[in-house]
């Protein structure tokens, strides 16, 4: 027969556990602080290295892109320093006046596009109305993202949309998209064709033909769409911000 | 006609010819449709739309996409460029129009301009004269349009129309 614990036993228990938690307090502690001084490092060293490679992080892209991760990975934003070392730097002013530029570029095409324009497109426009320098010239789309996610902070009006792998939307119109018309539009540009259609959605994504209906009327209603009624099988839902001769046409 | 036309992308954008449900997508393809047309009956030197041609027309015909405009659709768009002086009915049913790629009062300016350049004020001026003058803007330019522009300087006090034999003349103060 096993023996019932006693009260002796069960208080001895508490007394272990409590002295096992202190250890472990004080373990933790240490580590933290050692953490702590370890990113401490990290962060001079980064700066340091963001002083010396100045030039070099504004001129290439590459470059730029692990200087981000590097920052991102110890929690300093070198675009909310306005103040201190990191303005110093003038890298936060890099991607300023992106951000500054992005929206130009949006504001200047939304009467063609309806505030829907691909992340290429967008890229094409800002470096043909930057300077001719091989520095404003090389911009890539991970700049792009990095600054346009700053844009977020006026809410709902700007928001990027990721519609495959490595493909994203800048939408400059507020009015929020749900995930329906997130997948419309992710469809539209997997299939390469800039419309859209009910038996599309019906086949493609198995909506029904309400739900499909709903969310191209949406699109038609935020002005991201044109409707076609002069189809011969059925009425298309075009997108200006993915038809060809819309994106590359020059006239403003 | 062999004048080359340069289309713009909204061309052969097949909903263009489609009058658009939301006010304010359709406004932008009003604007489009009033650029289109007043540069197609410049550059083609045209004055006057009749709409039993219309199915006759490039200009609402794009066969290499299959669109076209109806009636109804040029109508629509007609009306929105009377509203800025850019077209106008000549008759009731609105079969025939004129397409004023410059304004009546453009028009009027235009000649009232040239008029002052070139000193040939106060004297008279057959309306022949005035369009077979080479290399205006206002050469060749529909009769009764040159009327109305002059008509326009007229009740500015600009001008006189003064009726000749067999002609019409004007004295451009």
């Amino acid at each position: 027969m096993r023996r019932r614990p006693g009260i002796g036993g069960i208080q001895k228990q508490r007394l272990e556990q409590e002295k096992y938690k202190d250890k472990g307090t004080i373990l933790q502690l240490n580590y933290l602080e050692q953490m702590s001084q370890q990113v401490e490092i990290f962060r001079r060293n980064l700066e340091e290295f963001a002083l010396k490679h100045k030039t070099e992080i504004k001129k290439n892209p590459q470059f730029r892109r692990q200087f981000q991760e590097m920052c991102a990975s110890i929690g300093v934003d070198p675009l909310a320093s306005g103040k201190g070392f990191w303005s110093v730097l003038g890298i936060g002013d890099f991607y300023h006046e992106l951000t500054v530029q992005i929206v130009e570029v949006c504001l200047a095409t939304n009467y063609k596009n309806g505030g829907l324009i691909s992340l290429n497109e967008l890229r094409l426009r800002l470096i043909k109305a930057r300077g001719k320098s091989i520095q404003h010239q090389e911009i890539n789309n991970d700049d792009l993202l990095f600054a346009a996610k700053k844009l977020n902070i006026f809410g709902n009006g700007f928001c990027i949309i990721e519609i495959s792998k490595g493909e994203y939307l800048v939408q400059s119109i507020p009015g929020e998209l749900n995930m329906d018309h997130t997948a419309v539009l992710q469809l539209v540009s997997k299939q390469n064709k800039p419309y859209m259609s009910v038996s599309i959605l019906r086949e493609q994504l198995q909506w029904d033909t309400e739900r499909a209906k709903k969310s191209l009327n949406h699109m038609i209603k935020e002005g991201l769409a044109w409707m076609d009624l002069k189809n011969t099988t059925e009425n298309l839902y075009w997108f200006p911000s993915m038809f060809n001769e819309c994106i590359n046409s020059q006239d403003n | 006609m062999t004048v080359e036309i340069k289309w713009p992308w909204q061309y052969n954008f097949p909903p263009f010819f489609t009058i658009q449900p939301n006010l304010e997508t359709r406004k932008k393809q009003l604007e489009a449709w009033k650029t289109l047309i007043l540069n197609y009956f410049k550059q083609t030197n045209q004055y006057i739309l009749d709409l039993s041609d219309i199915s006759n027309l490039e200009l609402f015909n794009n066969s290499s996409i299959s669109r076209s405009l109806n009636r109804d659709d040029v109508i629509l768009i007609l009306d929105f460029l009377t509203r800025s002086e850019n077209a106008e009915a000549i008759d009731k049913n609105k079969n025939r129009w004129y397409i004023y790629w410059h304004s009546l009062r453009e028009w009027a300016h235009i000649i009232y301009s040239w008029a002052q350049k070139t000193n040939r004020t106060n004297s008279v001026l057959t309306f022949y004269e005035i369009r077979s003058t080479p290399n205006e803007e206002f050469t060749e330019l529909n009769e009764e349009i040159l009327s109305k522009a002059l008509q326009l300087l007229e009740s500015q006090e600009k001008a006189e129309i003064i009726l000749l034999q067999d002609t019409c003349g004007v004295k451009i103060f």
